[in-house]
């Protein structure tokens, strides 16, 4: 920011016209580029005006979007809102030529003086002009975005063109907000924790730690097989045989597990020593000594290559390259429990609980909505009432007695009580398929029954086929509903080969959410199926939107 | 006898070849993993053909709700490893089982467990009315950490105020001294009282404060000893600054190499033994030293209160134990494995295997303080750090562990520790005196022990009862319908025809009968009773809603008070957004399917995901949150506020989820674009030919002819937000953040029913709801006929 009046006035007014400068020199390339007429003077103007503001002070000191802003007292500020007002108005009067719009723009103008006035009399009459820019930092790109909407939306009212270009350009911002946080999720989830902590802003590049492989030969790392799994560890000890004992450093998920082997089940394997510099050298860490210090050995210069020293901690700093960390992924699914085979679990459960709500719903509210759309009973009316009363009956009042129920009948930690009750039909989509059933020509059904269909055959054969894009909607709805499921996992299961996804991302989170990057993984992971089925389905995502909204019309 | 301890465990895994034991709260992160795993794959080698999973699950501290279902529900675990503080509160409600049977028939076996070999404070800490409930595993205790290096750069500074910069405070009037001196405002304090952890607890044991009364029935919280260290907590935070400025200078601190501690912004912290490994790790090279925590100055001199006191210095130790949930389906092999992992030799298995996964990293190794004393010797020789200063550290912290005190066994232990929270929390802000503070604390928390102290009182219900309701009102509904078929008269076609309606309907029915009614109207008749599902329900009356309507008022108002806040600013600011989006789009603009899938994509994020993320997203540090790096070079850079705390502010976590609600307004967006599209093309075209200008249009055409979709997606959005669940649980970390500024109706009824089992009382909050939902949706329909526009009357 800038601060008052600490600046010479020379400096202040040099300020002034190279901010002027600047913005004339932007509106000049604005019409350049949406008029078509003095194109050509148009972009020498431009260039002429950027030239010459770029010599004021301002981009002397930084690269930035100079901009002046005068400091007043309250007063004066309404003053010049009501002779913005005035002006505008009168250059309406004047445009529409109409004697009427008189008296409003008297009024605003007689406001501005008055506060002019008034601001006299209270002495605070004083006024200064600021100087500030807006620096060219990745995050201020966004309000130079919204700025330039303003500015065209300024030219869109000289043409039919700018309406459209305006339109495009606030969809693009507002694409750019909605899609921030996706991006944000997907860089995240490629980061080293390093960059999740760091203290100097975002990071929005990944850097990745460079390393070089090497073999310790005083305390290797050992590859083997454990109970089938591939598995990386590190020797504590030896047996009497020759063999190695060792105890698991990777998967995480085994860590700490010790077990033997004779010597030829083992393989050694590199370690990534990180390559780090310091004062007029690079090396890679070969040792970290409990003490804090770390043992180099010098890549450069040439004279000390191959050659080891050991440094504290403070004296060296690592060397990272732009890239991503493919790692967090794997360590992400390593760290699930070994039981879950690296989280694979959790979708099957996911999977097995989407599709037996969507059967279950889909069978159940169809034949349901059938009979109350088609069919005549004593009751009907009181029932579908009924029907339409429980849409309003918060979840919370049946929470409690359901859990009983179920824990009565033993289905306490299984996915049962999560799915069997879709098989059981629910208000909202027996009302929206009914809307559809409704509107299926009477003469179908006839035609059928003369056919010789019983009433079940009628509705399977003729009718179902012909609700289709409601079928598909509840579909989507339902598996919207069964993966978003978070609240009847929390209550019911409890071992993680019976949870689900959603369930199992929350404990992940409560556990190991320090872990930012691997977090955004894991997140990352689980969004991937909603968003390629989306992709697959998109057509009756927005049709169960629109018709679950506008209730089932 | 280890024979025969050999052979009950062969007889054992001869038995069932495949026995599985599930351990929950084990430690499981990265830096601890191996410890727990290695114990349990210890356990496994002695006991061929015996499984032992470790799963963390959320269990074992703070948050009661998955254990108590799984018990209740019938499916726990076989060991818990469960803070102990908590060992009392769990005990009383059956929900642990004694473990004095198993302890009294091991009593010869030399590997079983011997309260003599246990600190008492740990050993005392796990057991409920006389009887051993856990067997003590990992300790804690908490000592002050000072750093000598900015001690001796101050050195004249404090030789000017009379203090001895070679040497830290000893007692609290030296602490304040000290404090004093090394704080520079907006730099550096010398010392937080609440910075670390400590709390009031530790001060409080210091000065000799207990907070029950030993029959455990009356909580003696505002007692003259409490005041004063909560005084003395004040007058901490009075000479850094005061609790806001202190609070402010807080946020600013960051994790790891940047630790406050470490960068010198704190002096002196009074902090637990698990800060010792992360200043190994990140700064091992700073000058600190680590000594018994200040206390009173009478208690140091031994004077007044204190004369012929035993202890000089005092600290508060809690830690870890293994407890046996009642309904372990493997109770005696869990017993096997608890004597197994809290032995000297499973201790020393677990450190063994952390040490050598630190040095894998090539970190140094510190060992934690256990509740075994033979195993503190033991570690301290094995892993004995070659750096003085974090030896001595060490030793302090294992030293102190003879002169530690820990928090009351009691009933009420959680509600004691929150309510000593709020108590600090607003005498630190200045808002009461801390006797008025702990006054009301106090009686919160006697309330709760005399409710439970007079539950016997009330009759038991018998059980069917609620059966035997549901089966009147079902023959008196049969009977109606008979009725109902009586009087139509009916064709014998018609007849069949309703035959086969009823078939297809029953699904509904059924699931009415199963899921709906009988369910509600058994909730209704609970709401009536004091029902935890461990013991039979006892009949209250009105008692439940007396409760509701009169001591938890505040609570249950604030709950619907932020839900009517989400739902007043969130409904419309969503349909704001999404109509701004669908009309933007409805221009005809090229790419129109682009645009729409991408607004739509953070919608059909699972909730899960999308909390998950925006718990980042919604970091108050500029250097991680991105919703806060906005802030900064938006409007905190033009009107120069500072970041809000968002979701860790009370005045901002409910305008961070409305923030977060119009991410996904793409749902919202997809159905005006319907409804807009809905629109006649005729109505615009007479509107053109009229002259009206595009907002006349949009007021007087677009709005009236979206009114009733506009009207449906108030009402769905009111029901929804009243009911709102997921988002806020997984946001506010399943707790109520700051201030209940995220209790919500819904997560309240949970809360109480399935962390507290307090279903009788849930289920009466859950009717109000119900009552509340009912009302707002007839006031709607009643205000709708003004506003929304009859499809009929065109």
């Amino acid at each position: 920011m800038g601060s008052p009046g600490d600046q010479p006035l020379t400096i202040n007014l040099l300020f002034a016209v190279g901010t002027i400068l600047f913005w004339l020199g932007s509106w000049f390339l604005i019409s350049a580029i949406f008029r078509k007429e003095n194109r050509l003077q148009n972009a020498i103007g431009a260039g002429l005006l950027f030239f010459f503001s770029s010599l004021t002070p301002i981009f002397q000191k930084q690269l930035g979007i100079p901009l002046i802003w005068p400091e007043m007292p309250v007063e004066l500020w309404l003053s010049v809102l009501c002779t913005t007002f005035a002006l505008r108005y009168s250059i309406q009067a004047y445009l529409d030529a109409e004697s009427k719009r008189i008296k409003p723009i008297l009024a605003w103008f007689a406001g501005a003086v008055a506060l002019l006035v008034l601001s006299k009399l209270n002495g605070s009459f004083h006024f200064n002009i600021l100087n500030g820019s807006i620096t060219l930092s990745s995050a201020t790109g966004l309000y130079i975005v919204a700025f330039s909407i303003a500015a065209i939306a300024l030219i869109a009212k000289f043409g039919k063109k700018g309406k459209k270009v305006t339109t495009h350009a606030a969809l693009i911002l507002g694409c750019v907000l909605f899609g921030m946080p996706f991006a944000w999720l997907i860089v995240t989830s490629f980061k080293e924790s390093r960059d999740t902590t760091s203290a100097s802003g975002l990071v929005w590049i990944p850097k990745v730690q460079k390393t070089i492989p090497y073999f310790d030969k005083t305390d290797p790392l050992l590859a083997a097989k454990y109970e089938g799994q591939d598995v990386i560890t590190s020797p504590i000890g030896r047996t009497s045989d020759g063999g190695y004992i060792v105890e698991i450093h990777r998967p995480s998920s085994l860590r700490g597990i010790s077990f033997e082997g004779p010597q030829t089940s083992f393989r050694e394997v590199a370690k990534d020593a990180p390559v780090v510099q310091g004062d007029g050298f690079t090396g890679y860490v070969i040792q970290e000594k409990s003490s804090g210090e770390r043992v180099v050995r010098f890549l450069s210069p040439q004279n000390k290559k191959g050659q080891e020293q050991s440094f504290l901690a403070s004296e060296l700093e690592p060397v990272r390259e732009v890239g991503l960390r493919f790692e967090n992924y794997s360590e992400a699914l390593e760290a699930m429990p070994v039981e879950t085979h690296k989280g694979l679990v959790y979708l099957q459960n996911t999977v097995i609980l989407v599709l037996l709500s969507v059967i279950g719903t889909v069978l159940s509210s169809s034949i349901v909505a059938y009979a109350f759309a088609r069919l005549r009973f004593p009751g009907k009316e009181w029932l579908f009432k009924l029907l339409l009363g429980t849409m309003m009956l918060p979840a919370a009042v049946t929470l409690m007695p359901q859990f009983l129920l179920f824990r009565s009948l033993g289905w306490i930690d299984t996915l049962y009580p999560l799915w069997v009750p879709a098989f059981f039909a629910s208000a909202f989509n027996v009302f929206l398929l009914r809307q559809f059933f409704s509107q299926i020509p009477m003469e179908l059904e006839d035609a059928a029954k003369i056919d010789g269909a019983g009433l079940f055959g009628s509705f399977w054969r003729v009718m179902m086929p012909q609700i289709k894009p409601g079928i598909a909607v509840i579909s989507i709805w339902t598996f919207m509903g069964a993966w978003n499921n978070f609240m009847g996992p929390l209550i019911y299961i409890n071992s993680p080969e019976n949870m689900p996804l959603s369930y199992a991302l929350q404990l992940f989170q409560t556990e190991r959410g320090g872990e930012t990057g691997l977090m955004m993984a894991f997140a990352t992971l689980t969004i991937i199926p909603v968003v390629a089925l989306f992709f697959f389905a998109q057509k009756y995502f927005i049709e169960g939107v629109s018709l679950s909204g506008l209730g089932g019309r | 006898m280890k024979t025969i301890a050999l052979a009950v465990s062969f007889l054992l895994a001869s038995f069932a070849n495949a026995q599985t034991i599930s351990v929950w709260g084990a430690e499981l992160s990265p830096d601890t993993i191996a410890g727990s795993l290695s114990v349990a794959h210890a356990f496994e080698k002695k006991h061929p053909g015996v499984k032992v999973r470790m799963l963390g699950l959320g269990a074992g501290d703070m948050n009661p709700q998955k254990l108590l279902t799984a018990i209740v529900g019938g499916s726990p675990p076989d060991v818990v490893r469960q803070s102990r503080f908590t060992i009392s509160d769990w005990a009383s409600r059956g929900a642990f089982i004694p473990l004095d049977p198993y302890l009294k028939r091991d009593q010869l076996d030399p590997a079983a467990p011997r309260p003599e070999d246990y600190y008492a404070s740990a050993w005392l800490e796990c057991t409920y009315r006389n009887s051993v409930y856990g067997i003590p595993t990992e300790a804690d205790d908490r000592a002050l950490y000072w750093n000598r290096g900015l001690f001796q750069q101050e050195a004249s500074k404090l030789r000017a105020a009379g203090l001895d910069p070679n040497r830290p405070p000893r007692t609290w009037s030296e602490m304040i001294n000290y404090s004093k001196v090394l704080t520079i405002p907006g730099k550096r304090v010398g010392f937080l009282p609440n910075f670390g952890n400590s709390w009031l607890y530790l001060y409080a044991f210091q000065n000799n404060a207990s907070f029950m009364s030993p029959d455990g029935l009356t909580c003696t919280l505002n007692s003259p000893q409490a005041v004063a260290a909560l005084e003395f907590m004040k007058q901490g935070y009075d000479v850094a600054g005061g609790y806001e400025a202190a609070n402010a200078f807080q946020s600013s601190f960051r994790p790891n190499e940047n630790d406050p501690f470490l960068t010198g912004q704190v002096a002196m912290k009074i902090d637990g033994d698990w800060s010792l490994p992360g200043i190994a790790r990140y700064g091992p090279n700073l000058d600190f030293g680590v000594a018994p925590p200040p206390v009173p100055d009478d208690r140091y001199n031994k004077v007044g209160a204190f004369k012929g006191e035993e202890d000089k210095f005092i600290t508060w130790t809690g830690g870890f134990c293994y407890v046996i949930p009642k309904g372990a389906k493997n109770a005696e092999l869990a017993w096997e494995f608890i004597k197994f992992a809290s032995s000297l030799e499973g201790r020393l298995i677990d450190n063994r295997a952390r040490a050598t996964a630190d040095r894998v990293q090539g970190r140094m190794f510190l060992p934690r303080i256990q509740g075994l004393k033979a195993a503190n010797e033991a570690l301290l020789k094995e892993f004995e750090p070659a750096d003085p200063k974090f030896r001595e550290g060490l030793q302090t912290h294992f030293e102190l562990m003879n002169h530690s005190r820990f928090r009351p066994p009691t009933i009420v232990g959680q509600l004691l520790w929150d309510e000593h929270v709020k108590a600090t929390e607003t005498v630190m802000l200045g808002k009461l005196e801390p006797s008025q503070a702990l006054r009301l604390s106090e009686s919160a928390v006697q309330r709760e022990l005399d409710r439970v102290a007079s539950k016997h009182r009330y009759p038991i219900v018998p059980a069917g009862v609620i059966e035997a309701i549901a089966l009147i009102l079902l023959v008196s509904c049969s009977a109606a319908w008979m009725f109902v078929w009586k009087r139509a008269r009916m064709t014998s076609l018609a007849k069949k025809e309703a035959w086969g309606a009823y078939l297809m309907i029953s699904p509904w029915l059924i699931g009415l009968l199963l899921f709906t009614a009988g369910p509600m109207i058994s909730s209704f008749f609970m709401s009536f009773t004091s029902y935890d599902v461990m013991s039979p329900p006892r009949w209250i009356g009105l008692q439940n809603y007396f409760e509701l309507f009169g001591p938890n008022k505040p609570e249950v108002t604030k709950a619907f008070a932020n839900a009517a806040y989400l739902a007043g600013f969130g409904i419309p600011l969503g349909i704001v957004s999404g109509l701004a989006i669908a009309v933007l789009l409805n221009t005809g603009v090229k790419g129109m399917r682009i645009y729409r899938t991408i607004y739509y994509l953070p919608a059909i994020v699972p909730v899960a995901a999308s909390a998950v993320l925006w718990i980042w997203l919604l970091s108050p540090d500029p250097n991680q949150g991105l919703v806060s790096v906005a802030w900064q070079s938006t409007i905190g850079a033009w009107m120069n506020w500072p970041i809000p705390g968002w979701l860790t502010a009370e005045n901002w976590a409910k305008p961070s989820l409305i923030l977060m609600g119009i991410w996904g307004a793409g749902s919202g967006m997809i159905l005006w674009l319907a409804g807009l599209k809905g629109v006649p093309q005729s109505l615009y075209e007479a509107a053109d030919i009229d002259g009206a200008s595009a907002t006349q249009i949009f007021r007087k055409v677009t709005l009236p002819m979206l009114s009733p979709i506009l009207f449906f997606n108030a009402v769905m959005g009111m029901i929804g937000a009243l009911q709102e669940f997921d988002r806020i649980y997984i946001m506010a970390g399943g707790g109520n953040g700051p201030g209940d500024s995220l209790l919500v109706p819904a997560k309240y009824v949970f809360t109480n029913a399935f962390a507290y089992f307090k279903f009788g009382y849930a289920s009466a909050v859950a009717w109000v709801i119900f009552a509340v939902v009912m009302v707002v949706t007839i006031l709607q329909f009643r205000i709708a006929r003004q506003w929304v526009h009859q499809e009929t009357s065109l």
